[in-house]
């Protein structure tokens, strides 16, 4: 039973940190309609970023986030006036490859930069404490940290874009472009800050995540990858739904635990041949496709 | 002879009533137009006998057959073509090979379709364009194309929508030569949803009016020109009193 | 014959382009006999397996306009199915092959049913997906060889060996697969003149009007599916027989099935000479690439740097690939 409850309660948890990851995704997409293929890439420099600071400079891992947002942020906006902006004038297929291009990019230039073994992070206040919640399920004090600070950073972003008048810009430019461009926005700008903010909230993520999973160059691919699948099943372009789907998909993340459960649970035994560790990311994919061909506007999402 | 049954036929988009318990019939050989103002629900009918759209309530018949919850495809098979008002193309197509595309539904054979279309070509006055991309065309060209297009699939019935918008006059001489054409001497039945008046009113036999998803009024063009319903909702009534001639 | 002259009539093209196509083919078919370097023989290889690869693709995604980003599974079911009817049954590749590209047009069929309801960045994300999904599997599944993947031995065979296709000089390979080079360029020439071709490209234009002349999108899209599966599929059985030593990670990765559709779209996607010019570009590039810059130590991915520089580029400035720019000039000329 206890595997059972840590390994919803690891989903929960885990699953926090990819709807702030996915929170960048349904931004960007919600705005101008491009699929960031580097958008993993971004989480993986977020990783770096954070890893490094800490490293550097000896702070606690959970005081880089404002750095790590900061760099996404520029990151995001680089790449937008830099690259980005002469994709949206070419046809989908250009877009696709370009920010393939781009993902290959990133990843060859941290592959340069910071060669290829894995690094992780092991010092900070609350490295080796965790929390005994009863019935067996230990939380690692890491990920509660990450997850709570997940939690703020999304509702941080949801104020902004719900209550401030970029945020309102924001959202009117993701609603109607042309009309929004009408009303005196400067649909460019928004663009590029969509880029800004969306990179920050991955590089944050990253940040956190690198406190209980290891990077290296190659991170990317996987976490592009669960970010689509959170976006689509909470709807592209909404942001509530990245939230809810994130949960999803990171308990999802977790079927492993789940599967062990019931193969002891009623002692079914071909269930524990099946190597589901291997397999766990797959059911991500699968949750992907299965969601856009039953329903496409995912849960809450308006844009299709 | 019927060839088109529409039977209380409603549509509605998410409380939006585009179109409201209409009923009419078109026998074969003949002319009809279709006008009312903008948003008076005339493309959604269209799309609806099409199948573009399903149907919130009523029967379509065409050619003796129930054709209300078919596919596109399977309504134009059995002879419904259409034309759409919007033409929105990713411009790889010349125009002999988009109305190769028409004759394919006829025909498996590429010669076949090059022959049928290219005589559709001619016939529409259009050979000198054969290797242009549809989308370098001069918009009346691009009309006649569709047009051209849709008959390459053989029709019965040939729904037209607004074929004549955004031409100059000479062009819509053209155009209605054009139609009476295709009415005339290759025997389709023709509906039209038109805002050229002039043209509308000349060539039909006969005129449905839509206004707000309804239909409002049905008869000769004369007749529903002094229609008050009509006049009231669309032509104005300083309107026909300055061109009442055009009508007769 | 309607079908066969169709296939071999090239009468629609330009003069020049039939001449410069005159002079590459013979190019090729002389290759092996002038001097060149194994590098250089492997990297033709290379250029016709993805050329091939590319025309493949281009039927769906260039002439279709559905950009299929999930190519290499099927590369893999083609692959493996070789690979393992030849280990375990001793099944030479003429046979293997052809149920290679069955298994891999069947799954096909059934993944492309509820793909092509998706359209745009969401099918191209779908295809992503079933393609990681089979690739997942396969890593895990030891009936071929989960991730340690699969080795063909040549010391128990006697090469040169027709039928299960190991030789040990490249030079068969070559002429084998230029076979189905040529072979495969008559198929695209039939494939853009025949009905299903032309439904395609109306699809591509416009799905409500192409609907309205009876077409039936979904279905049109799926055969397509199925034949540029079954391209894949073949040169991934040609490709077991050649590399010998197959893993999911080296046949099934993502990487593999972007560089696909890469090739088509940087050549010109939606033209016949495309994905061939795309592939001629790029294969080289990233062979010499790599060559040059990859083994210097402490350069590590400057190549792959350099390729994705090349790609972001060409995406942005250049959409329409290099056949895209020839076609432009021509009719800037023609105007």
């Amino acid at each position: 039973m206890d595997i059972l409850v840590s390994s919803l309660a690891a989903g929960i948890l885990i699953g926090m940190v990819l709807a702030l990851m996915a929170l960048g995704l349904t931004i960007i997409f919600g705005v101008m309609d491009i699929v960031n293929f580097a958008h993993g890439e971004f989480l993986m420099i977020g990783m770096y970023a954070g890893l490094l600071t800490a490293q550097a400079t000896g702070m606690d891992p959970l005081l880089t986030l404002p750095f790590a947002a900061a760099v996404g942020f520029l990151l995001g906006i680089i790449c937008y006036f830099g690259f980005v902006k002469f994709l949206l004038r070419g046809p989908m297929v250009a877009q696709l490859l370009g920010t393939f291009g781009l993902m290959l990019f990133l990843r060859n230039v941290a592959l340069l930069v910071f060669g290829s073994e894995d690094r992780g992070l092991h010092h900070g206040i609350l490295v080796g404490k965790s929390f005994d919640v009863g019935m067996g399920v230990i939380i690692p004090a890491t990920k509660l940290a990450a997850a709570v600070l997940s939690v703020l950073a999304f509702c941080v972003v949801w104020m902004l874009m719900k209550r401030s008048k970029i945020g309102k810009a924001l959202t009117a430019t993701a609603l109607d472009g042309q009309g929004a461009r009408y009303m005196g926005i400067a649909t460019e700008r928004m663009n590029a800050l969509a880029w800004g903010v969306g990179g920050g909230s991955v590089t944050v993520a990253g940040a956190l995540l690198v406190n209980f999973w290891s990077v290296n160059p190659f991170v990317g691919l996987l976490f592009t990858m669960i970010a689509f699948a959170i976006v689509a099943l909470g709807g592209f372009g909404s942001v509530p739904g990245a939230f809810f789907a994130g949960l999803v998909v990171g308990i999802i993340t977790e079927i492993p635990g789940i599967w062990d459960f019931f193969t002891y649970t009623f002692n079914i035994e071909w269930m524990a041949n099946v190597p589901m560790t291997s397999l766990k990311y797959m059911w991500v994919y699968l949750a992907y496709f299965v969601i856009m061909v039953v329903r496409p506007r995912g849960l809450f999402g308006w844009k299709h | 002879m019927a060839l088109l049954e529409v039977h209380n036929l409603t549509k509605d988009f998410d409380g939006l009533r585009a179109n409201d318990d209409i009923s009419f019939t078109l026998d074969q050989g003949e002319l009809v137009g279709l006008i009312g103002p903008n948003g008076a629900g005339k493309t959604t009918l269209f799309n609806c006998i099409s199948g573009l759209h399903p149907v919130t309530s009523g029967r379509i018949v065409f050619d003796g057959q129930e054709i209300t919850h078919l596919k596109p495809y399977e309504v134009a098979r059995r002879g419904l073509g259409r034309t759409f008002q919007v033409y929105v193309a990713s411009g790889d197509l010349t125009v002999e090979e988009n109305v190769m595309v028409g004759c394919f539904m006829r025909t498996r054979s590429r010669t076949l379709a090059n022959v049928r279309a290219r005589e559709i070509l001619a016939d529409l006055k259009l050979s000198d364009l054969a290797g242009y991309l549809v989308s370098e065309l001069p918009v009346s060209a691009q009309k006649r194309v569709t047009m051209a297009t849709a008959l390459g699939s053989d029709p019965k019935l040939l729904l037209l929508d607004e074929v004549a918008a955004g031409l100059n006059p000479s062009e819509i001489e053209e155009i209605m030569t054009i139609i009476k054409h295709i009415h005339d001497d290759l025997g389709v039945t023709v509906m039209l949803i038109e805002h050229v008046m002039e043209l509308v009113m000349k060539v039909s036999h006969r005129v449905i009016v839509l206004d707000y998803g309804q239909k409002i009024a049905e008869g000769e063009p004369a007749t529903v020109a002094k229609d008050p319903l009509v006049i009231k909702a669309y032509l104005g009534e300083r309107y026909v009193r300055e061109h009442g001639e055009k009508f007769k | 014959m309607e079908a066969l002259r169709n296939a071999l009539d090239f009468s629609d093209f330009p003069r020049i382009d039939l001449i410069v196509a005159g002079v590459v083919a013979t190019f090729l078919v002389a290759f092996p006999l002038t001097p060149h370097s194994s590098f250089a023989m492997a990297t033709m290889i290379q250029f016709l397996m993805f050329s091939l690869y590319g025309m493949g693709w281009n039927t769906i995604g260039g002439y279709g306009g559905q950009v299929d980003l999930g190519k290499a599974q099927y590369l893999g079911i083609g692959a493996f199915t070789t690979a393992v009817m030849l280990i375990r049954w001793d099944i030479p590749f003429w046979v293997s092959m052809p149920i290679g590209v069955a298994l891999a047009v069947a799954w096909s069929f059934i993944i492309g049913y509820p793909l092509f309801r998706l359209t745009g960045h969401y099918f191209a994300i779908a295809t992503i997906a079933t393609s990681l999904v089979l690739k997942d599997i396969f890593e895990v599944w030891d009936f071929v060889g989960a991730a340690r993947g699969l080795e063909i031995s040549p010391i128990k065979y006697s090469p040169p060996d027709f039928l299960r296709l190991i030789f040990k000089e490249d030079i068969y390979y070559y002429y084998i697969i230029l076979g189905f080079f040529f072979l495969g360029i008559l198929y695209v020439n039939w494939f853009r003149k025949s009905r299903l071709g032309f439904q395609l490209r109306a699809i591509k234009d416009n799905e409500a009007v192409a609907q309205s002349l009876g077409i039936n999108v979904h279905w049109a899209k799926i055969k397509t599916y199925a034949i540029a599966t079954a391209f894949v599929s073949l040169v991934g059985s040609f490709h077991a027989c050649y590399i010998k030593n197959i893993e999911p990670e080296d046949t099934m990765s993502l990487d593999l099935s972007i560089l696909i559709a890469l090739m088509a779209m940087l050549g010109g996607a939606g033209s016949l000479w495309g994905p061939i010019i795309g592939a001629g570009v790029l294969i080289p590039l990233k062979s010499y690439l790599k060559e040059w810059l990859g083994a210097k130590a402490g350069l590590v991915g400057m190549d792959l740097i350099l390729y994705s520089l090349i790609i972001m580029v060409v995406s942005a400035a250049e959409p329409r690939g290099i056949w895209g720019i020839v076609e432009k000039i021509r009719r800037r000329k023609q105007a």
